[in-house]
């Protein structure tokens, strides 16, 4: 008999009587969150920044005035093809991203009680650009913004690769000193569309 | 060595013991301050609790469907019953892919498998990627806390360590350059790796994809790059549904350093286009712990370490002190089921305050479960011959009360009036490290009866 067999025959012989499954009621949770102030003040707890824009146009002015000395860009925003520096299709391996210097992804989901933006692989030509990228810009409209994680899941539609981001990387690992930038972006703007 | 032994040893640097102390409970006050923001933490708690304790009770079907789904998803599904048999496994899959180079993130699972030094004895390259378990595997020793694993050392060791194994720059201790060096360091050994080990959060049956939270980004800069990316799991990591990751994923990063979320939570569900995703379910001594009604709980935990950072004793002693891959209170009910003779001290590592019980995200009755250890450990593993004696002469005691009252009477009266060097003497545990009190001159019994008369 195979280890699966083994392990699963086990269990069903050690496992207790069948236990119901709770029911999740929402209500529990509620506190009538003003979403906007509560997303944005808990991005800023987790070290990120946001800055309010109205079009896409006005983002890359406002990403220009942030990082103005970028060489290596990509964005994924529509009409912002002239501010890409790379070709996607030319990658032949991830690791040839390594200096990219600045990612701008558009979210449709982000979540306001711990700051947390959904992004999916079918929006991304490569799943590590968010992690691999110095520094990652995301777009938001305001109404895409849940109060908590249980009303981001009812959203969530299948993908193959999604990741909930909340601020940039970051370590406390040497004497519990918060250190911003670990191993994925050194840091995290928000842009949130009116 | 017995935690007793291990914790004396750490004791000996009474600094560093109060240093450690503090930064635990530093970690366990931003917890409290983040669970109180939370409209209804305890009802999330209980869902936490009854979402596992229902899984548990139906997890050959769930991991069944969780195997199903995740084969249909293209990923490769292997079981191991024990750790040897996970070893090999992940050696399998390695030597199959060519893979010398091997980043893994956070898995205390492969801790617990020692994958490391097996993967290491081929000459297979094996990186901790996350900054503090980087940090003790440079200095070779296990972590000495699950969620942070360098906590033990201060920035001073580490910039020793750095400038001996990274060639860094003597910087005092600068956290900020020590971390962006490491950055830096492994950057090139992300670039590099052939294949990607992660450790598993939770792993959903309805879905067969699995989540991985971390705050540096770690997990996914090895999971993305590498053409290979090998996901380990002990097999009580199942929970049924994706919306059940809401609960979860609300508990587990405030109850383990009081951040509303990790940086990340990813979820890989098909591997990337081109690239293979392996998922190995270990076993490893929870099936027998399933069959213990009294200590079924324990396999609830979801690994946040907010029962080591309140662990009054944790705090003091150390995580090396448990001689196990998880040290703390969680520690001590996990152990003793898979070796009751080497653990057997563990249990006792605690005052039963039931801090631990108490910050629980998925409301494991820790300290009942010491307790419950203790019974059986007292039973069939030897214990002192003092130890014996005193618990069989106390026992007698506290079962008549005239006598008990005697007794007391003495006792306060030799607090009293014996000097130190008699009631600090060596039988005497509670007179090693510090000054007994005066004994009053009242029992409590007789002020209580006193205050009673008062009032009537």
């Amino acid at each position: 008999m195979g280890s699966r067999a083994k392990i699963l025959e086990k269990i069903k012989a050690n496992k207790p009587d069948a236990l119901a499954l709770p029911n999740l009621d929402l209500n529990a949770f509620d506190e009538g969150l003003n979403l906007e102030k509560e997303f944005i003040k808990k991005i800023e707890v987790v070290g990120g920044n946001v800055y309010p824009i109205t079009s896409n146009t006005e983002a890359l002015l406002k990403i220009k005035a942030l990082f103005p000395n970028t060489k290596v860009n990509y964005s994924t925003l529509e009409n912002t093809s002239e501010f890409n520096t790379v070709t996607l299709n030319d990658i032949k391996k991830p690791q040839e991203l390594e200096d990219l210097d600045i990612l701008v992804l558009e979210s449709k989901l982000a979540v306001a009680e711990n700051g947390a933006v959904w992004i999916e692989d079918s929006k991304i030509p490569l799943r590590v650009l968010p992690f691999i990228t110095k520094h990652l810009v995301l777009v938001i409209d305001e109404k895409s913004i849940v109060p908590y994680m249980h009303q981001a899941y009812q959203k969530i539609e299948d993908f193959h690769f999604g990741v909930f981001i909340s601020g940039p990387s970051k370590t406390a690992d040497i004497e519990q000193s918060l250190v911003i930038g670990a191993h994925g972006a050194l840091s995290l703007t928000v842009l949130l569309k009116k | 060595m017995s935690h007793p032994k291990l914790a004396s040893i750490f004791n000996k640097d009474e600094k560093r013991v109060n240093w450690h102390d503090k930064a635990l409970w530093f970690v366990r006050h931003k917890r409290d301050l983040s669970v109180h923001q939370v409209k209804g933490w305890e009802t999330l708690r209980n869902l936490g609790h009854g979402i596992k304790a229902h899984t548990l009770s139906n997890l050959d079907n769930y991991l069944i469907q969780f195997e199903d789904n995740a084969l249909k998803n293209g990923v490769q599904v292997h079981w191991a019953a024990n750790g040897d048999e996970h070893n090999k496994i992940v050696h399998r899959i390695l030597k199959e892919n060519n893979a010398k180079k091997v980043v893994k993130s956070k898995s205390m699972l492969t801790e617990e498998c020692h994958l490391n030094p097996f993967l290491e004895a081929d000459d297979i390259e094996v990186i901790d990627t996350d900054l503090g378990e980087r940090i003790v595997q440079l200095a070779k020793e296990p972590p000495s806390h699950i969620v942070l694993p360098a906590i033990h050392k201060n920035k001073h060791e580490v910039d020793e360590l750095f400038q001996e194994h990274l060639g860094t720059e003597p910087c005092n201790g600068d956290p900020q350059y020590l971390t962006h060096e490491a950055r830096k360091h492994l950057r090139e050994k992300f670039i590099e790796a052939d294949a990607a080990i992660t450790g598993v959060n939770f792993a959903i049956a309805e879905t067969g994809g699995v989540v991985v939270c971390t705050n540096e980004g770690n997990a996914d800069m090895g999971a993305h790059l590498a053409p290979v990316h090998i996901a380990c799991m002990g097999v009580e990591k199942i929970i049924p549904k994706q919306d059940h990751l809401g609960v979860f994923l609300r508990l587990l990063a405030r109850s383990a350093t009081g951040q509303p979320i990790t940086t990340y939570s990813s979820h890989f569900k098909k591997p990337r286009k081109g690239t293979k995703m392996h998922i190995v379910i270990v076993d490893n001594g929870r099936s027998e712990q399933l069959s213990r009604p009294d200590f079924r709980a324990s396999l609830h935990c979801i690994r946040c370490g907010a029962c080591m950072n309140t662990c009054p004793i944790y705090r003091r002693s150390g995580g090396h002190s448990y001689d196990a891959t998880i040290p703390g209170p969680i520690g001590s009910i996990l152990s003793p089921g898979k070796d009751l003779k080497k653990h057997s001290t563990l249990p006792f590592a605690s005052t039963l305050c039931g801090s631990c019980s108490d910050v629980c995200p998925v409301k494991i009755d820790i300290h009942t479960q010491l307790y419950k250890w203790r019974q059986i450990i007292t039973k069939e593993t030897k214990q002192p011959f003092v130890k014996k004696k005193s618990m069989a002469i106390m026992g007698n005691v506290f079962s008549k009360p005239s006598q008990f009252e005697r007794v007391g009477k003495i006792a306060r009266w030799s607090l009293r009036h014996l000097p130190k060097s008699i009631i600090n003497s060596k039988p005497n545990a509670w007179g090693k490290a510090r000054d007994l009190p005066k004994g009053p001159k009242q029992s409590f019994d007789q002020w209580y009866n006193q205050r009673q008369d008062k009032n009537e």
